[in-house]
């Protein structure tokens, strides 16, 4: 899905969190929303979920407005920093959770829910886990628990709020190929918020590069990675990607 | 000698610190309380279940049991509420109704008990509103319903309090973004969490009513088979200088309650192991 | 598309959110405000002056001062009780300390008439020991020592459950540290250990006081109700109170009222002005 922000700026009581910026993101992009915190990079992703309002500007989903679009019906899979994993439910209710969430008319059977559940345990190559509960994972296995509970409702987007944060070096490097792995799979438009340039870099298709100062995050350039390196359009971009 | 049970320590005062707790803790606490299985059991088991077993306890204990259940419940719905607002809702008044959930702990029952009887009874404030409805409150069950729902109210608000303020916000979103109701999302993800605090205030607030004596029995009536708890019963036994049987009832007593609180710890346990933590 | 229709998603409808907040105001209303309302205005119902006349009465002089005296016998007791039985539990390992907290915890969950019977088989005149102190002209029960005896058995844990999580929150870095500079172990006590759990132990003499002053259940079962000897404040309401002196009784009952007014203010205050030095997570 094609994904178009235009004009969308953020104050958050007296403080600014998002100068008005615009982005053209096209369909199937694995895309990096890069920058120091206070960049608002990660309001913007809370934007796109419909956990934020924005105060002006519009966001459009391959050309239709869904600026005032509930939460609930935007279908974003959101992927939260510290996964926010329900833990009084096991692994199989995590990932069962949207699915059952949805009114009678559209809920698929008992059946079906453990098929789609399995399946999902299976690209995200946990398949024996169904059973535990999240305080019984690692921190790796729980962060391709919630991508896979994000996954479960068919999103038609992927969001994604630092995913390796919360990780160690090593897990982090193995994670990054499975999230490279489960995008090529879906084939959805994928956004990830970091703050490692390596991250982003290594990662992604397309990356935004975000600056943050009183006056609210902008964004300083958006570019292929090899792009940004080679023509840094702004000291400060030359400065955070060599940092 | 201590060398087995203590791990040494640089610091100093274990003596007597231990002998303090001990002493005290003997002569307050447990030898009262051994006196009461001496005296329950003294006579034998089968005396101490014939007196159990008459008519008029096993009313008075049924009773008992059965209102503190009902109160509690209720106060594990107001509770559950009160907990959510004070904690969450920002509005005028706020502070005070968050003191104003302490005072069944710091009000005397006794004040307590003559002050809701005054409001509660045929003439008072609410008793007469309810008369016109043919309802009696005081003098009735629903007079000690009252009284036990005011003793047992603070215990789970202030349990459950806590663990709404522990709520990651992030787990709330998340059941949005995948497409819950916040109807749903409460009932799913938010009841779920708070309900091992909540039961650890119902038991609290469940053992607490059980052997409330002071606010209940000026608005009970005090009718035997009827209206008379538990709790005057032994005051009665006492009065009538028949320390076996008040020893009997007070022995059934504190094994109901600790029967509940042990199940209750049991509940805990198994959801604790489950959640991890809470 | 204005931003006054946007709702954060972990928040109510407004609508819910004031229906909420109403039953929150009526539940406390009918059963807490109501009632404390009440006892002012029957205490006041002949006016000030009668309110104050039974309570100059001299048998209302010896109910409050029976119940100061109780009161400045048993917190103190029960304050050097938790201030012992913390240091016990917080500064040493030992087997049993899991039952030791139990048994600390055991009053919380005994009915005061059940308390009240077990200090009357305990010292009561048909028990050895009670036969043994009234032969030697020193009654415990239907006498002040059973009273006092009464009231530390129902606010036992108050002081010990208040301080022990704040000493277990310090850890015993501190008083190391002071022992290594050559401190003696009770000038360690009075220089590092108290002034850090002040607040929290003056919370739990707080509560402390409160319910000890308050209690009828336990004490009526051992105080003989005895006018002028063993009648506490709580006593003498229900005495009035059943030989129908509503006045009195309220009047009384105010005074009590006052108390734990008096009480939550001063509660509200800590946790308001100390809420880092109290424990974190208190319970009752």
């Amino acid at each position: 899905m094609q994904i178009e922000i235009d004009e969308i700026s953020k104050l958050f009581g007296a403080t600014a969190a998002l100068h008005p910026v615009s982005l053209s993101l096209p369909s199937g992009a694995l895309v990096a929303l890069l920058g120091p915190s206070g960049s608002g990079k990660t309001t913007l992703l809370r934007i796109l979920g419909g956990l934020e309002f924005p105060d002006t500007g519009r966001v459009l989903f391959d050309g239709q407005d869904a600026t005032g679009l509930s939460v609930q019906d935007r279908r974003a899979g959101f992927v939260f920093q510290n996964y926010a994993l329900f833990r009084h439910m096991t692994v199989f209710e995590n990932i069962a959770y949207g699915l059952r969430a949805r009114p009678r008319a559209t809920r698929p059977t008992e059946a079906e829910i453990a098929r789609r559940v399995a399946k999902l345990l299976e690209l995200i190559q946990l398949p024996q886990i169904a059973l535990r509960y999240p305080t019984q994972l690692s921190g790796g296995q729980r962060q391709r628990v919630a991508l896979a509970r994000a996954l479960a409702i068919e999103p038609r987007m992927l969001l994604l709020d630092e995913p390796f944060g919360a990780l160690d070096a090593k897990v982090r490097k193995e994670l990054r190929q499975g999230l490279r792995d489960i995008h090529d799979t879906t084939g959805l438009t994928t956004v990830f918020v970091t703050h490692d340039q390596d991250e982003a870099m290594e990662l992604a298709d397309l990356v935004v590069v975000m600056s943050g100062d009183k006056s609210g995050g902008r964004i300083e350039q958006i570019g292929r990675p090899q792009d940004i390196r080679a023509r840094p359009a702004s000291d400060f971009v030359r400065t955070f990607i060599s940092a | 000698m201590m060398t087995g049970l203590v791990h040494r320590s640089p610091i100093p005062g274990f003596g007597l610190s231990a002998g303090v707790t001990l002493t005290m803790l003997s002569v307050v606490v447990l030898i009262p309380i051994g006196a009461l299985f001496l005296e329950g059991f003294s006579a034998g088991i089968p005396t101490l279940i014939d007196t159990i077993n008459t008519g008029r306890v096993r009313a008075a204990l049924y009773l008992s049991f059965r209102l503190s259940v009902i109160a509690a419940c209720v106060n594990l719905v107001f509770g559950l509420v009160l907990a959510w607002v004070l904690t969450r809702y920002d509005f005028p008044g706020r502070r005070i109704l968050d003191a104003a959930v302490d005072l069944p702990f710091a009000l005397p029952t006794a004040v307590a008990g003559i002050a809701l009887t005054a409001l509660y009874a045929p003439n008072g404030a609410f008793g007469a509103l309810f008369k016109d409805l043919g309802i009696k409150i005081a003098y009735t069950q629903w007079g000690i319903l009252i009284a036990l729902i005011f003793v047992g109210l603070p215990f789970v608000t202030r349990t459950v309090q806590p663990v709404v303020e522990e709520i990651e916000r992030e787990v709330e979103e998340a059941s949005a973004t995948l497409g819950a109701s916040r109807a749903y999302t409460i009932r799913r993800v938010i009841l779920p969490l708070l309900m091992p605090a909540a039961l650890t205030g119902f038991g609290l607030s469940l053992a607490r009513a059980v052997g409330e004596y002071g606010s209940v029995i000026f608005i009970a009536g005090n009718l035997p088979m009827k209206t008379e708890i538990a709790p005057l019963l032994i005051v009665i036994k006492l009065e009538e200088y028949n320390d076996p049987g008040a020893a009997a009832i007070g022995l059934a007593m504190l094994a109901i309650s600790f029967g509940m609180l042990f199940l209750i710890n049991l509940v805990q346990v198994f959801s604790r192991r489950r959640i991890g933590h809470v | 598309m204005s931003d006054t229709t946007f709702r954060p998603v972990t928040t109510e409808t407004p609508l819910t959110r004031v229906v909420l907040i109403l039953v929150s105001m009526a539940f406390l209303g009918l059963l807490v405000a109501a009632p404390l309302i009440t006892v002012f205005a029957e205490a006041l119902a002949e006016g000030a002056g009668a309110a104050l006349e039974s309570l100059s009465h001299p048998e209302a002089q010896d109910a409050i001062r029976l119940t100061l005296i109780v009161a400045a016998v048993s917190v103190p007791l029960n304050a050097v009780f938790g201030v012992a039985a913390a240091w016990l539990i917080t500064k040493f390992q030992f087997r049993g300390k899991a039952v030791l907290l139990t048994l600390i915890d055991i009053p919380f969950s005994v009915s005061p008439v059940v308390a009240g019977l077990c200090i009357i088989l305990t010292f009561g005149a048909n028990s050895w020991v009670g036969s043994w102190l009234v032969a030697h002209g020193f009654p415990v029960v239907f006498a002040l020592p059973g009273i006092i005896l009464a009231s530390m058995f129902v606010t036992f844990p108050f002081v010990a459950r208040e301080i022990i999580p704040v000493m277990i929150e310090q850890g015993k870095t501190e008083e190391e540290a002071a022992l290594t500079l050559g401190a003696s172990g009770w000038r360690v006590f009075f220089t590092v250990t108290l002034p850090n759990i002040r607040w929290a132990l003056l919370y739990g003499v707080l509560l402390c006081n409160a319910r000890a002053m308050g209690e009828f259940g336990a004490v009526a079962v051992v105080s003989g109700k005895i006018r002028g000897l063993t009648a506490t404040m709580p006593i003498s309401i229900e005495m009035l109170y059943n030989e129908y002196q509503s006045v009195a009784a309220f009047a009384m009952a105010a005074v009590l009222a006052l108390l734990a007014l008096v009480t939550l203010a001063l509660k509200t205050l800590l946790e308001w002005r100390y809420a880092d030095q109290l424990a974190a997570n208190r319970r009752h």
